[in-house]
């Protein structure tokens, strides 16, 4: 939920990175991470397993600036999306304010990003929040691979009333990383 | 995207702000805690006392709410509604994570001179204080229902990245 300090002028919105395990959720992070300039960004910090699978969570603290006279203030999370996390999942996406669902087009994933989608929505009617009304942006990632889901078939299965807008993405590149943020950003930011 | 207004949570005003930080910094000698850092449930850092920086207030802020959402999830499990405290020691510092409002969570950082009861006393004295102020700038934030971006802000926030 965001939080607004008048006294300092500034905004802080949550954006939760959500989607099924190496999807490349945390991969969006560390391209975010690199890209940007020192001064807008904070530490980024990563609680992953010792083979780099995120356990509980990727935090990314940014300070982008100033939007109608208030600096805007945005904090990036990635869930872990292996299954046996659940409730930690369910856990990072407590109080956010927008979500960037990054799916992975691989044909083989697509029972895993639909689950992961129903998952998400569980838990934010869960915690009383109206999956309608919640900024969702959807990634699809990793279209440079090849045995690939279309975009259409993506677009039946994640955004069947064409609801959100989507972005092609190849996290690993940048590819519309930066574009998905802009987005969410836009469609936070717009609802205060 | 349609819809209604963002939730807002929390509201801070001037006035607020700075009575937050004086009640801060007048537990913060008397109680001999290191730091104390108020955020809330999303892990935001609303206001911050001691010698941490900004940076470190704000990671301290992430893990703790994380901390305390994940702890949550744990009740649940044992059929508690909530754990309101969460407390960890270590060999030279302590940290007691406690809930003061529905949204809102107080990090009070000591070193390994106080005994844990004191730690909690000084916790909960804190809290007592903070909570009506929180309280005041929740409702406000319920309240707030005229738009801030008003605007279109398509361009400003393309000129921010």
């Amino acid at each position: 939920m965001s939080t607004i300090n008048f006294a300092r002028k500034e905004i802080s919105f949550k954006i939760v990175y959500y989607g099924p395990a190496m999807s490349g959720k945390t991969t969006n992070l560390k391209q975010i991470y690199s890209g940007l300039e020192d001064k807008v960004k904070g530490d980024f910090t990563s609680i992953a397993t010792e083979t780099e699978r995120t356990l509980f969570f990727d935090f990314l603290p940014l300070e982008l600036g100033s939007v109608k006279g208030f600096t805007i203030r945005l904090s990036l999370y990635t869930v872990p999306g292996q299954y046996i996390y659940k409730l930690t999942r369910k856990s990072v996406l407590r109080s956010t304010d927008g979500i960037v669902f990054v799916a992975d087009s691989q044909m083989e994933k697509r029972e895993e990003n639909i689950e992961s989608f129903k998952d998400m929505v569980e838990n934010l009617i869960d915690f009383g929040e109206d999956p309608e009304n919640i900024p969702i942006v959807l990634q699809y990632n990793k279209r440079d691979l090849n045995n690939i889901l279309t975009v259409e078939e993506l677009e039946r299965d994640l955004n069947p009333n064409k609801k959100y807008q989507y972005f092609e993405a190849i996290a690993t590149n940048g590819i519309n990383v930066v574009e998905t943020l802009k987005v969410i950003t836009k469609l936070v930011v717009q609802k205060v | 995207m349609e819809g209604r207004l963002s939730k807002i949570q929390i509201a801070l005003n001037e006035e607020e702000l700075r009575h937050i930080e004086e009640i801060f910094g007048e537990y913060l000698s008397e109680s001999e805690a290191k730091d104390i850092v108020l955020l809330n449930k999303s892990g935001e850092l609303l206001a911050k006392s001691g010698d941490i920086t900004s940076d470190v207030a704000q990671n301290i802020s992430a893990l703790a709410a994380g901390v305390f959402s994940a702890t949550n999830e744990l009740a649940r499990l044992l059929g508690e509604k909530e754990f309101t405290i969460t407390f960890h020691q270590g060999q030279e510092t302590n940290i007691h994570i406690s809930l003061i409002t529905q949204n809102v969570l107080l990090a009070m950082i000591f070193d390994n001179r106080l005994p844990i009861g004191a730690i909690r006393f000084w916790a909960k004295k804190v809290g007592n204080f903070t909570r009506p102020v929180i309280e005041e700038a929740e409702k406000r934030a319920l309240t707030q229902t005229q738009k801030i971006m008003n605007e279109d802000v398509n361009k400003d926030i393309e000129d921010l990245f």
